[in-house]
């Protein structure tokens, strides 16, 4: 943790970085974003097991985009998702300083995004057995069974777009949800707007989500989105061999076609 | 508040039998927003045309619906009533009542509703056109020539007649292509060289053409008119500028065991050369690959040392240059299937069995034996030749399903001009069909027939053995009820399929044009549009697209340069307008739009602050690239691409109609 704190503070004190998106310790004990700006602010810094938010999120904030240099602590989501934000040109080039942590506690400052590239290639996350345990019994499920499951879950949703708001892939200025000149989705929070807008949401991050399930963990309504993000990325992962933020390049099963495809979903 | 006129064709019989057009018109004077609706008979015809542009006037009307055929057949002769009128031509839409209601359904009365339900779709939707205007682009007025046969050379000559300047790239070292390589042209059997060469010294002595020998093309950018494209001049290692072609280097080469392309692998030829005495450019290239002083570094040098003008220069380097153009003719023409391919045949290890290909540079005076009949394994003069046509064609199950369509005309050419060089020899086709559609096509195969005795049997060959030096064909004749025949035969000629080019694939993806399963060019339309592609401005002549004789290559060379001559005719080019266009304040920049657009008509902009520093990139529409496909609509995530004349707002317009506005009563 030390090592970490100096190098941030350094940073800070070299003007390498402007402002540093990190984790602290909040007043209840519950791990939530800093915002360090000067290096007498770093020792509030923690980073621990319970830090799981994935901070890639701040990166295209209004608030964050006014510094000129941005430096961030990124857990391994975090850097998925940033590199997946570098593909979709949401980066640019020297912005970002991005550091992590490695499981021997060596902290690691990146120098590019290919070396994010490589390092994300060595240490693949391993799948979650119980999640794909949920998908698998609800898989079984007739299909009228499995609408009933969703028109519970979703009738729940009160549209307060926290979802949205933490995931680091929706980064529109506008999002479709809000236009109204047509109106493709309504907003009222009823189950057929309810519907619209998680479908819709899915297919926009259809092997652009890179599976951390913020979205299900801030949920008010405990509505498990990470069922429809797991299950979307395994059905890419099967269908089209592609993983969402594994390289620089922008390599998108819905806008590519390609001549291997397994296609096996046309019977 | 708008005034729509809906006009109502009954298109004689073809939407009038079907729907009730009076009904239809009738209806829709009670939808929203309509001030007019009438039905008539023809509505396209002189009166026809009148009625609406008179209504126009009349009734001062805002937008027109005019429900009849297909848009694709019509809708520019009513925008331009509509503009006669002095409407914005883009005010008038049509509603196709023909292809998508009354061909497809029994007369009934829900197929009137569904017309009438077609039109209000339209009205919503005209409520919501704007006035657009035609795009305008200039035209770069010199064509690129993609391939130096016939097809090439027949394309570049007529435009450059025309006036036009052309620029041909071929990839060999010399242009004349496959038909410089035949030996006698059927059906006139006039000699291929001597109809050929002198059309490739014009070639290569017309002011208006600029000939790159030994090139390829290496990308291509730009859109109709306005295209870039990137040829890459291979290392010749002999600067053509001082060589006097005098021949001395290539007699001179130790390396002399070279296969010979040109003589289709039969003769050899060294690693300096000329591909053939009548070449165009008549000046050797060094085959890199195979030559000394590249593979040993440096050793040899012979030809350095002899050359009387020292035009070696071993230190060339592959050249790139980028030339404007406004259009592309690509004449790339094909290949043919080789021996190998063919395992009951023997794969290839019988020297005997040998292509048509082959065949006509043993026929030929310019051959490897200076056209006399001589078989590759032994040097002899085959007494029994058979002939073996759909080599590989019209063969499903393991060759390609298609006709290769010039190979039983061939086939009965070589028959004949073996029968013509060895009296006593015995000539034997054995073929499926014998195709001789064309012009005194099947008046030559009744002569090789009937006056020059060659055995015609119906029937396909199933095995070729060798036995005692000779080669034994087994195969049947079906007329005689599959009754077996056996030839003890000195050589075989498979009339081998044509077959697409083995880089026609990469190159269609230079070019974005359309291909099709056999990798052959795709034409835009296969009846009315043969010689353009898909793509704009790219036009297609000779085998490239499908395997094809002479006198077909050249008439679609023709009517390609006529294509691109019409195309020059003009200083400025006009486009529909129904062209996409990006929302910046909503744009992400994220690109993925650029991807995806087929025609690479996406770019990116910096939007700046007022000190000229980058605050952020947006996507933006080349519009004279774009052409309206709208795909990039679909997958634009924040909607921020909208298209002219098939707006959002438009097309959730028409979608809504159907649903919110339904007349109840009928369903």
């Amino acid at each position: 943790m030390q090592e970490l704190n100096n190098k941030i503070a350094e940073l800070l004190t070299n003007n390498l970085v402007s402002i540093f998106i990190s984790y602290k310790k909040g007043l209840n004990g519950k791990i939530k974003p800093a915002f360090f700006t000067k290096p007498n602010e770093v020792y509030e810094n923690y980073f621990g097991d319970e830090a799981q938010q994935n901070l890639a999120v701040y990166v295209h904030k209004p608030e964050v985009k006014k510094y000129s240099k941005v430096g961030i602590l990124a857990n391994i989501f975090a850097l998925k998702a940033l590199l997946q934000l570098y593909a979709e040109n949401q980066i640019k080039d020297n912005y970002l300083t991005i550091v992590t942590v490695n499981q021997d506690n060596k902290v690691i400052v990146f120098a590019d995004f290919n070396e994010i590239e490589s390092y994300i290639a060595q240490h693949q996350i391993e799948k979650n057995t119980n999640k794909q345990k949920e998908i698998n019994e609800l898989l079984s499920l007739s299909r009228e069974k499995r609408w009933e499951f969703w028109v519970e879950q979703l009738s729940s949703c009160i549209k307060c777009y926290a979802c949205r708001a933490i995931c680091p892939m929706c980064y529109c200025s506008k999002c479709t949800v809000e236009l109204n000149q047509p109106q493709w989705i309504s907003v009222p929070a009823h189950s057929l707007g309810n519907f619209e807008w998680h479908i819709m949401r899915m297919m926009h991050l259809a092997c652009r989500c890179i599976n951390c399930q913020e979205c299900s963990r801030v949920c008010p309504m405990n509505i498990p989105l990470h069922l429809l993000t797991t299950k979307i990325n395994s059905d890419m992962e099967e269908e089209f061999g592609q993983i969402a933020g594994m390289k620089t390049t922008l390599d998108f099963a819905l806008n590519t076609f390609k001549v291997d495809d397994y296609e096996n979903f046309i019977r | 508040m708008s005034r729509i006129g809906v006009f109502v064709c009954h298109c004689g019989e073809n939407i009038g039998a079907t729907v009730d057009c009076a009904e239809v018109a009738k209806m829709a004077k009670d939808f929203p927003g309509v001030a007019f609706s009438i039905d008539y008979k023809y509505m396209c015809s002189d009166p026809g045309q009148t009625l609406i542009k008179e209504a126009i006037k009349e009734h001062n009307l805002t937008g027109v619906v005019v429900a009849a055929c297909s848009p694709r057949m019509h809708e520019p002769t009513f925008r331009k009533v509509a503009a006669e009128a002095g409407l914005n031509p883009y005010l008038c839409e049509m509603a196709n009542l023909r292809e998508h209601c009354s061909w497809v359904h029994y007369k009934d009365k829900s197929t009137t509703l569904k017309a009438a339900e077609l039109v209000r779709m339209l009205v919503e939707k005209v409520k919501l056109n704007t006035p657009l205007y035609p795009i305008k682009v200039p035209v770069t007025k010199t064509a690129l020539v993609i391939g130096g046969g016939i097809a090439g050379i027949q394309t570049a000559l007529d435009i450059a007649n025309s006036g036009h300047k052309v620029i041909m790239v071929e990839k060999s070292p010399s242009i004349g292509g496959h038909m410089s390589q035949l030996s006698e042209t059927f059906p006139t059997l006039d000699c291929s060289q001597c109809i050929l060469t002198p059309r490739m010294v014009e070639v290569a002595q017309h002011p208006n053409i600029t000939l790159y020998t030994y090139a390829e093309l290496e990308s291509l950018d730009g859109f109709i008119g306005n295209f870039k494209a990137t040829i890459k001049l291979k290392a010749k290692s002999v600067d053509h500028s001082v060589c006097n072609g005098c021949g001395e280097c290539s007699a001179k080469c130790p390396i002399k065991k070279i296969p010979d392309e040109f003589n289709a692998g039969l003769g050899t030829r060294p690693a300096i050369y000329v591909p053939f005495p009548q070449a165009v450019p008549n000046k050797p290239v060094i085959d890199r690959d195979n030559c000394t002083y590249f593979r040993k570094n440096g050793k040899c040098g012979l030809c350095e040392k002899i050359c009387p003008t020292k035009a070696i220069d071993f230190s060339q380097k592959d050249e790139f240059i980028t030339v404007d153009v406004g259009a592309v003719v690509v004449t790339t023409g094909f290949d043919i299937k080789g021996t190998d391919f063919f395992p009951e045949y023997g794969y290839g290890k019988y020297k005997d069995i040998i292509t048509g290909l082959q065949f006509e540079r043993l026929a030929s005076a310019s051959g490897p034996t200076l056209g006399e009949i001589r078989r590759p394994s032994d040097g002899k003069i085959p007494q029994n030749i058979v002939f073996i046509s759909c080599a590989g064609s019209r063969d499903p199950a393991k060759g390609i399903d298609y006709c290769s369509k010039i190979c039983c005309m061939y086939l009965a050419k070589h028959a004949m001009l073996y029968k013509h060089k060895v009296h006593s020899g015995k000539a034997s086709v054995f073929y499926m069909d014998i195709r001789a559609g064309g012009k005194t096509y099947e008046e030559f195969v009744r002569r090789a027939i009937e006056e020059d005795e060659v055995n015609y049997v119906r029937g396909r060959v199933s095995r070729i053995y060798e036995k005692d030096g000779k080669l034994i064909v087994k195969g049947v004749d079906t007329l005689l009820n599959s009754y077996p025949v056996e030839i003890e035969a000195d050589m075989v000629v498979l009339g081998t399929a044509g077959i697409a080019n083995p880089e026609s694939e990469s190159l269609a993806q230079k070019l974005h044009i359309s291909y099709d399963q056999y990798h052959f060019f795709a034409e835009a339309h296969p009846k009315l549009r043969p010689v353009e592609t898909n793509t704009a401005g790219i036009m297609l002549a000779g085998a490239c697209q499908f395997p094809k004789d002479i006198p077909d290559s050249v008439s679609q060379a023709s009517g390609a340069a006529s294509k691109v001559s019409a195309l020059f005719s003009q200083n400025e080019l006009t486009r529909d307008p129904l062209i996409a266009f990006v929302n910046k304040n909503t744009c992400v920049g994220c690109f993925m739009c650029q991807s995806v657009c087929p025609y690479l008509a996406i770019e990116k902009e910096k939007i700046k602050a007022k000190d000229g520093s980058v605050i952020r990139e947006v996507a933006k529409i080349n519009p004279g690239l774009c052409q309206g496909c709208g795909t990039c609509v679909a997958l634009c995530r924040s909607k921020s691409i909208d298209i002219n004349g098939y707006s959002h707002k438009q097309v959730y317009a028409e979608v809504m109609s159907l649903f919110n506005e339904r007349s109840l009563e009928y369903v």
